[in-house]
C-alpha cells in the first residue's frame, strides 16, 4: 500500500462506500437477477415459469439468433479494422502543429459529438434511394439510385460506413496522444541511421503505438459487438433480418415478443461473447509480447 | 502537437481533403435540407441544391415542438451524470489508492470485474428493478445507471496512485484532516483526469439511446435521442423532410458550439486517456 | 449557453395546476404545420386532424392539460416498455386486432363507465367497431374507425394503358389477368403497374396475404396457439407477389414514404395501401398541375381468388390499467366524448367511421369516393378474436414474405420458416 497508514476503517468505507453500494445495487444485483430470470419462461409483465436451461437450448437452435450473431460479427469485422487503419493514418498525417492540421483534426472529430439518432437521421437522407444525397448525386450523371437500406448485400456495409463516419474521433485522438508520447530522440536516431520513412514507421512508430493500438481495437470491438441504435433506426434489421445485430434481437424479443426470459438469456450469451473475445484479444497480445 | 515535418505532404493532403469532404458533405446536405420548404422537398429533395432557402422549419421548432425541451432534458441528464460520476469516482479512486481498510483488495477486484460486464447484460433486469422502485420516467431514473462507471474508478485510482505520497504526508503533518487533504491538496492535482473522465462520461450519456428509450415514458422526459427517434421512424407522416432535418441541426448546434469553443481542452482531455 | 438553459428552464418548468392526462398516439409528427392550430375543419391527414382536435379540446377545456407522446408506428414495443416500467399513459391509440393481447393479461381498464359518463354506449358503435372493442362483455376501448387496404389508382396512366372503361378503371379478376394487365401497363406507359411499400412496412405484405387467404375462407389460425400458413393457397399468393416483384411489375426498394411520394408523383399505376391515403390523394387530385390532378380513383382490392374480401382492422383508444384520480377520470371521459363528437372529421382521412351516426350524415355521404369503397364494410374480415400477439406475428410474417418476394428464400422455405417462427412465438405465450 502506498498511502500513509493513518486512515481508519470507516474513512476508507466513507470514500469507496457510495460508489460500491451503487455499483452492487445497479450492476451486480441486476446481473444475478438476470441470470435467475434467464432460467425462466418469463414475460414482461411479471409472469414466470421455471424452465431450467430451456432458453439457452432454444438459443442454440434458433436460426434467427445465429443470423444475428453472424451479422454482429460481420459488422464488427467491417468496422473495427477499417476504423483502426483510417484513424491511425489520420493521426499520422495530422500529428503536426500547422493550422491546417488543427482544422482537419476538428473536422474529423466533429461527427463524434452527434448522438446516434442524429447520426441515423443524417445518414438516412444520405443513403435512401428516393431522397438521399448519394441518389441525387448519381442522378446528376443519370445513374440509377442504389438501395443501400433495403438491398440484402448493402445494408450491413451501409451500417458499417455510417458507424465508421461517426466513430473516427476517439481512436484518432488516442493515436494522436500516443504519437505525442514517443520521445523525439528515437526519431533522431532513426534519421542518423538513414532509415526510410517506411522503415521508421514499422520499426519505431508502430511499436511505440502498440499500447494505444491494442486499446483502440479492444474498445472498438467491445463497442461494435453491442451495436444497436444504427441498425434499429436505419434498417430496422431488414431486409428479412439480414442486418439485425444481437442487441436489436434482444430488444425485439423483450419488447416486441414479450419473451423476457429468452431475451435475457440472449443477453447473457452476448455478455459471454464479449468477455471471451476481449479475453482472447488480450491473450493474443500478451503472447506476442512474450515472444519478443 | 509539435512533432512531425511541418507541412503535410501533397499526396496526404489530397487524401485528407477528400476525407474531409466525406465528413462534411452529409452535414452540409442536412443543413441545406433544413433550409428548404417541405412542400418543395416533397416533390424532389434535389431542390435543396438551389435557392430559395427559408427559416420556416426553425420557426416551427421554436413555436411548437418539444425539441427544445428534449435538448434541455439531455443537458440535465448528461451534466447530472457527469457530475455524479466525477464525485463518486474521485472519492472511490482516492479511497482505493490511499486508504487501508478491510476487504480493500476484494472490493477493488469486484469493481474491476465490472469493466467486463456490458450494459446489455443488465439492462433488462435493471428495467424491472427500476419499475419496482418507481424510478422510471424521472431524472434520477435516467441518470443513475450512468453513475455506475467502473472504468472511472479504475482510472481515478491509477491517477491518485501516481501522485507522490510525500504530498499527503506533508499535509498530514500540518494537521490537515483526511477529507481536507483529499479536497484541498490532491483533488486539484487530478483536474486533467477529471476533464478526461468528464468528457467521456458526458459524451456517453449524451449518446445513450436504449436506456432512455425504455425508461422515459412521457414525451416531456424524453432525451433528444429518444425524441428524435420516434419522428424519424414515421417521417412519411411528418411535417416533412425539411422540418426533420431542422430538428437534427437544431439539436446538434449546442453541442457543436461547445465543441468548437472548447476544442483544445476536449482534445487534451481525450488524449489523457491514452497517456495513462 | 447558460442563458439558453435558463430560458428553456423558465419556459418548461412553469407550475401548472391543470389536471394532466397523457395521450399516446402514432400517426406521425406534424407540429410544424398544426402545432398550435385548433381548426379541425381545414386540417388534412391523420396527424393534422387529430392534432387540431386535441388542440381544440385543450382550448375548450382550460382546466385540462393533454400531454402527447408521439411514438414510432406502431408503438407497441414502446408501450410494452411503459407497461413493464409501471408507468403507462392514460389513453393510447391501438389497433383493434391488438387489444385482446393486453386485455387478456389484465393490463387494460374497462371503459363502459367512462364512456357512459360521456353519453356513449356500445349501441353507438358500428358493428365492426363493436366487434373490435368488446371483450368478455365489457368495452375495453373506444373504437375510432375501420381501416383496410384499397387500390389507389392513377387513372391517367390506366387510360394510357387502355385499362379504363366508362371512366372507371378495369381491375383484374384473376392472378393471371393481373399479370397480363401489369405487363401490358408497363409496355404502354414504361412505368410499373404497382407501387408498393416493401421496405420496413410489415403491414403491406401481411395485408395482401391475409386478404387473399380470407377470400378463400382459409383457416389461418385453427386455434389460439397454431398458425397454418405453409399451405398451397398461401404459397400461390406469395408466388404471385414474387412474380410481380421479379418481373419488375412493381416499384422496388421503397419504404412507406418513398412509395407514398412515388404515387403522388405519378410514377406508377396502382398503390395498394390503406384507407388513410384517400384524404391526402384526393387533395392532390384537386390541385391543378399535379400529376394526380383529376386522375385519382380508389377501389377495394380486386377479387383474385375466391370471393371478394378485405382484411380490415380499426384504430381504437384504450386505457391502460393504473391508479387515477377522479378529476383525471373525468378529464379522460370528457376527452373521449369530445373526440367521439368529431368522428366525422376523422373520416375525412379516408377511414370508415366507428360511430353509426356518422354514416347517416349528409356531409359523410358527400365525401369523395365513399361509394366506391362502401363494399369494404360488407366484405371486410378480421382474424378470429382468440388470436393474440397479432402485431408481433405481423412482424415475423412480413420478414419471411419479404424474403420470398425479393428472392432471398424460395417461397416454400419462407412460408415453412414463417409457420415455425409464429408457432414458436405462440407456444411461448404465458
Amino acid at each position: 500500500m502506498i498511502g500513509p497508514r493513518s486512515g481508519s476503517t470507516w474513512q476508507g468505507y466513507a470514500f469507496v462506500g457510495p460508489f460500491v453500494a451503487l455499483y452492487c445495487f445497479l450492476l451486480i444485483y441486476p446481473l444475478f437477477m438476470g441470470i435467475e430470470i434467464s432460467f425462466n419462461r418469463a414475460d414482461l409483465f411479471g409472469n414466470r415459469e421455471f424452465v431450467g436451461l430451456e432458453n439457452y437450448r432454444r438459443l442454440f437452435a434458433d436460426p434467427i439468433f445465429h443470423q444475428a450473431v453472424a451479422t454482429t460479427f460481420k459488422l464488427t469485422l467491417l468496422i473495427v479494422p477499417t476504423l483502426t487503419v483510417i484513424t491511425l493514418l489520420l493521426a499520422l498525417a495530422l500529428n503536426r502543429a500547422t493550422r491546417t492540421a488543427g482544422v482537419l483534426r476538428g473536422v474529423f472529430f466533429s461527427s463524434s459529438v452527434l448522438s446516434v439518432t442524429i447520426l441515423t437521421l443524417i445518414w438516412r437522407f444520405v443513403l435512401t434511394p428516393d431522397a438521399g444525397l448519394i441518389a441525387k448525386l448519381l442522378g446528376v450523371f443519370g445513374w440509377e439510385p442504389i438501395p443501400f437500406l433495403s438491398d440484402p448485400d448493402l445494408t450491413v456495409p451501409a451500417l458499417a460506413i455510417a458507424t465508421v463516419w461517426w466513430s473516427l474521433g476517439l481512436p484518432m485522438m488516442l493515436f494522436l496522444a500516443g504519437l505525442q508520447q514517443i520521445p523525439g530522440d528515437i526519431y533522431e536516431a532513426a534519421a542518423l541511421d538513414r532509415a526510410s520513412r517506411w522503415t521508421t514507421f514499422w520499426k519505431v512508430t508502430l511499436p511505440s503505438l502498440r499500447g494505444v493500438l491494442i486499446l483502440v481495437i479492444m474498445l472498438q470491438t467491445a463497442a461494435q459487438l453491442q451495436i444497436f441504435g444504427q441498425a434499429q433506426l436505419l434498417t430496422s434489421g431488414g431486409p428479412s433480418g439480414r442486418s439485425r445485430p444481437i442487441v436489436l434481437y434482444i430488444y425485439e424479443l423483450a419488447f416486441g415478443r414479450w419473451e423476457l426470459g429468452y431475451a435475457i438469456a440472449a443477453a447473457e450469451v452476448l455478455f459471454l461473447l464479449v468477455l471471451v473475445i476481449t479475453a482472447l484479444q488480450y491473450w493474443a497480445v500478451s503472447r506476442t509480447k512474450a515472444d519478443r | 502537437m509539435s512533432r512531425g515535418r511541418d507541412r503535410i505532404s501533397p499526396v496526404a493532403l489530397v487524401g485528407l481533403l477528400i476525407g474531409a469532404a466525406i465528413m462534411v458533405a452529409p452535414l452540409v446536405w442536412t443543413l441545406l435540407l433544413s433550409l428548404k420548404s417541405n412542400s418543395e422537398l416533397m416533390r424532389d429533395s434535389a431542390a435543396a441544391f438551389s435557392p430559395p432557402y427559408t427559416l420556416e422549419n426553425y420557426h416551427a421548432i421554436l413555436a411548437a415542438s418539444l425539441v427544445p425541451r428534449w435538448l434541455l432534458n439531455s443537458l440535465i441528464v448528461s451534466l447530472g451524470t457527469t457530475a455524479g460520476v466525477l464525485i463518486l469516482c474521485s472519492l472511490a479512486g482516492y479511497g482505493f489508492a490511499r486508504l487501508q481498510f478491510p476487504f480493500r483488495r476484494t472490493l477493488l477486484a469486484l469493481v474491476l470485474i465490472g469493466l467486463a460486464i456490458p450494459e446489455q447484460a443488465v439492462i433488462l433486469p435493471r428495467h424491472q428493478l427500476f419499475a419496482q422502485l418507481g424510478l422510471h420516467n424521472s431524472y434520477p431514473g435516467l441518470m443513475l445507471p450512468g453513475l455506475v462507471a467502473p472504468f472511472g474508478v479504475f482510472f481515478m485510482t491509477q491517477y491518485f496512485r501516481a501522485i507522490p505520497v510525500e504530498l499527503d504526508e506533508a499535509a498530514m503533518l500540518d494537521g490537515a484532516s483526511r477529507f481536507t487533504l483529499f479536497w484541498k491538496v490532491l483533488l486539484p492535482l487530478t483536474l486533467p483526469a477529471q476533464a478526461t473522465l468528464g468528457v467521456f462520461t458526458f459524451l456517453g450519456s449524451w449518446n445513450d439511446y436504449w436506456w432512455p428509450l425504455i425508461s422515459a415514458t412521457t414525451s416531456d422526459r424524453f432525451t433528444l435521442t429518444v425524441g428524435l427517434a420516434s419522428s424519424q421512424m414515421n417521417y412519411a407522416q411528418t411535417s416533412g423532410l425539411g422540418f426533420l432535418m431542422a430538428q437534427a441541426v437544431f439539436a446538434s448546434i449546442p453541442i457543436l458550439v461547445v465543441y468548437v469553443l472548447f476544442q483544445k481542452q476536449i482534445v487534451r482531455a481525450m488524449a489523457g486517456a491514452a497517456v495513462r | 449557453m447558460i442563458m439558453l438553459a435558463a430560458l428553456l428552464l423558465s419556459g418548461c418548468l412553469q407550475t401548472d395546476d391543470r389536471t394532466t392526462i397523457v395521450v399516446q398516439r402514432f400517426f406521425g409528427e406534424c407540429g410544424a404545420v398544426y402545432g398550435t392550430s385548433t381548426d379541425v375543419a381545414t386540417a388534412e391527414s391523420e396527424c393534422g386532424i387529430l392534432m387540431t382536435m386535441i388542440n381544440a379540446f385543450e382550448a375548450a377545456n382550460p382546466d385540462v392539460r393533454v400531454k402527447i407522446n408521439v411514438v414510432a408506428w406502431p408503438g407497441y414495443p414502446q408501450l410494452s416498455a411503459q407497461f413493464a416500467a409501471g408507468d403507462p399513459p392514460d389513453l393510447v391509440t391501438m389497433h383493434q386486432s391488438v387489444i385482446s393481447d393486453y386485455q387478456a393479461r389484465g393490463l387494460l381498464d374497462p371503459m363502459d363507465g367512462l364512456l357512459a359518463q360521456a353519453g356513449i354506449t356500445a349501441e353507438d358503435f358500428t358493428a365492426a367497431g363493436r366487434a373490435g372493442v368488446i371483450k368478455d362483455g365489457q368495452i375495453y376501448a373506444m373504437p375510432w374507425d375501420t381501416v383496410g387496404g384499397l387500390f389507389h389508382i392513377n387513372t391517367a396512366l390506366m387510360a394510357e394503358a387502355g385499362l379504363m372503361r366508362e371512366g372507371r378503371p378495369i381491375l383484374p379478376e384473376s392472378p393471371e389477368q393481373l399479370l397480363d394487365h401489369a405487363r401490358h401497363f408497363r409496355a404502354a406507359t414504361g412505368k410499373p403497374y404497382l407501387i408498393q411499400a416493401q421496405v420496413n412496412d410489415p403491414a403491406t405484405h401481411v395485408r395482401n396475404l391475409y386478404t387473399y387467404l380470407l377470400a378463400q375462407d382459409a383457416q389461418i389460425f385453427p386455434d389460439a396457439r397454431t398458425i397454418r400458413i405453409n399451405t398451397p393457397r398461401a404459397r400461390e399468393i406469395v408466388k404471385l407477389l414474387r412474380t410481380i416483384h421479379a418481373d419488375g411489375l412493381t416499384t422496388r426498394s421503397q419504404d412507406f414514404s418513398a412509395a407514398t411520394q412515388a404515387f403522388t408523383n405519378g410514377e406508377g399505376g396502382i398503390f395498394p395501401v390503406g384507407t388513410w391515403m384517400i384524404g391526402p390523394y384526393e387533395e392532390e387530385a384537386r390541385t391543378p398541375g399535379r400529376p394526380l390532378y383529376n386522375s385519382y380513383a380508389v377501389m377495394p382490392y380486386p377479387s383474385l381468388y375466391g370471393r371478394p374480401a378485405a382484411f380490415v382492422d380499426g384504430h381504437a383508444w384504450i386505457m391502460p390499467k393504473r391508479k387515477r384520480s377522479d378529476p383525471e377520470l373525468r378529464a379522460i371521459s370528457r376527452f373521449l366524448g369530445f373526440l367521439a363528437e368529431r368522428n366525422y372529421d376523422w373520416t375525412r382521412t379516408g377511414h370508415l367511421p366507428a360511430f353509426k351516426s356518422v354514416l347517416d350524415l349528409p356531409q359523410f355521404e358527400a365525401l369523395p369516393h365513399r361509394g366506391d369503397i362502401a363494399a369494404m364494410a360488407a366484405t371486410g374480415g378480421q382474424l378470429p378474436a382468440y388470436v393474440q400477439r397479432q402485431s408481433a406475428i405481423q412482424g415475423l410474417l412480413a420478414e419471411e414474405i419479404e424474403a420470398a418476394v425479393t428472392g432471398l428464400k424460395p417461397v416454400d422455405t419462407a412460408l415453412e420458416d414463417a409457420e415455425r417462427r409464429v408457432n414458436e412465438l405462440l407456444s411461448q405465450m404465458l
